[in-house]
């Protein structure tokens, strides 16, 4: 602030100029981010540190499910207490779906993510088919890790840690690739849709609608087992 | 360029300025409501933290009162350990087998299928002083209708009323086991279970009174505190037994060892 003035009128008037000024920079912050958001960096970024999350702990429930199956009574290190029990989780008929562990699915899948991300981060632009092929496989893993966070809440129960990291890390992923996507119009949408979309991911709607839906995740799990989670 | 067509321009643009305007002031009204709402999700995140920590000092209060002065205020059944276990058997045995079970746990059914017969002739035969602790941690197994603590209940009812019969009603509730997740049994179908096994009708009438259920649930507390973190788990004079538990014999013989020893 550099003006100096002795009457009132001025005093009242430095105080405006203040306040616009930090509005201005508080802006520039705001707009410095939102580029930050955008760019390939940060996109790729957090892709690829969600996909290794995702992976180590598919890697983790595999062997969690290889030594259940070897011998049932094990005692896995994720069995905390009766609530979270990886146990009761993964002898579920739900934790098998396909005939083999779930966590195979991860296995196979985000090695897949971790590529795409690592080498969009050295420069390489994916074919829009190829890009589009993710998306949709992707969307089925999301609509997959939604229906196990359901069944282990409400039907089996009990909570298993390493699958809540699945669940939120799988919705980061999903996230990222679809801004990816509207951004660099790799979906096959009419061209209103399009710009839709691209409206909703340019005003940050997409970060929001993510933080949103994790915090409820959370929230249903303290409520539904909070105070089994402090016992 | 005429005036006209002038003018068109310039409306053309205010209005598209206009829109453009409207649309961010939309944009910002939709931002403040998200942020909104993410502030209002993390205030509830804390507020359930706060008040399940609350919630959860009583429990571990139970639980430390459970291990010393058994299980304070809570009506406990005629032959109840101070641990929370059902005794049954010789107390002087020369070895004191503790089992934990629910009787929700198919791994618990299994257990029960493979060994019954065997626990059955080491207790008859003064061997073993068996210590049963009916557990009530899978009620979230039953789809509401809490089968863990019933059962449990009526177990310790049985244990406190008709001791005699308490090995054959253990039997029978593991032979007909519900599947895990279902509904349970029902109080008709626990009573006629115990009624099978010989427990007198009237005693089979006070399951209903709910008598031992907050003992059971007192008694789950104070076991997982000790460290107990799963059911079916076995103890041969207080140290856990590692061998297969599904298979008649490798109990039989670890007790035959212990005794001999």
């Amino acid at each position: 602030m550099t003006s100096t003035g002795t009457s009132d009128a001025t005093t009242a008037e430095t105080t405006t100029v203040t306040t616009t000024e930090t509005t201005g920079a508080a802006s520039t912050v705001l707009a410095r981010l939102h580029r930050l958001r955008h760019s390939n960096a940060w996109i790729f970024g957090t892709m690829l540190l969600s996909a290794c999350v995702s992976l180590a702990a598919s890697f983790v429930l595999s062997i969690d499910a290889l030594l259940l199956a070897a011998d049932p009574g094990v005692n896995l290190s994720c069995n905390i207490n009766a609530v979270i029990s990886c146990g009761t989780v993964a002898e579920s008929w739900q934790a098998q779906l396909f005939g083999f562990p779930n966590a195979f699915l991860g296995l196979v899948a985000e090695p897949v993510v971790i590529t795409i991300a690592v080498a969009s981060l050295g420069g390489t632009r994916f074919p829009r088919w190829f890009m589009f092929a993710a998306q949709i496989v992707y969307a089925l893993g999301v609509v997959f890790a939604y229906w196990l966070f359901y069944q282990s809440m409400f039907v089996i129960g009990a909570l298993c840690p390493w699958c809540l990291l699945v669940t939120v890390s799988t919705t980061l992923v999903f996230g990222t690739l679809t801004h990816v996507n509207i951004r660099d119009g790799n979906l096959p949408l009419p061209s209103r849709a399009q710009a839709a979309a691209r409206r909703f991911i340019d005003a940050d709607f997409d970060a929001i609608a993510a933080a949103i839906v994790i915090l409820v995740l959370i929230l249903a799990v303290v409520l539904k087992y909070g105070s089994a989670l402090l016992a | 360029m005429s005036t006209q067509a002038r003018t068109r321009t310039r409306e053309l643009r205010n209005a598209r300025a206009a829109a453009e305007e409207r649309r961010k002031k939309r944009n910002r009204l939709i931002t403040a409501g998200g942020g909104m709402v993410i502030v209002l999700l993390l205030a509830a995140i804390v507020i359930s933290l706060v008040n399940a920590a609350g919630n959860a000092e009583p429990q571990n209060d139970a639980a430390a009162r459970g291990g010393t002065a058994a299980q304070g205020a809570a009506a406990a059944p005629a032959n109840a350990t101070a641990g929370g276990a059902l005794s049954v058997g010789n107390a002087a045995a020369p070895v004191k087998l503790e089992v934990y079970l629910d009787y929700m746990c198919p791994f618990c059914g299994r257990f029960e299928q493979a060994n019954s017969a065997e626990l059955e002739r080491l207790v008859a035969d003064g061997t073993v002083r068996l210590e049963l602790y009916p557990l009530s941690f899978l009620d979230r197994m039953s789809s509401g209708t809490e089968y863990s603590t019933r059962a449990a209940n009526a177990v310790a009812t049985v244990a406190d009323q008709a001791p005699g019969k308490l090995l054959a009603f253990n039997a029978a509730l593991f032979a007909d086991q519900p599947a895990e997740g279902g509904q349970g049994l029902s109080d008709d179908e626990i009573a006629g279970l115990a009624r099978e096994a010989g427990v007198p009708q009237e005693v089979v009438d006070t399951f209903t009174r709910r008598t031992f259920e907050s003992w059971v649930a007192s008694s789950t507390t104070a076991v997982f505190a000790t460290g107990i973190s799963g059911t079916p788990t076995v103890k041969i004079n207080g140290v856990t037994f590692e061998g297969d538990l599904y298979t008649a014999g490798p109990l039989t013989a670890a007790v035959t060892a212990v005794k001999g020893s």
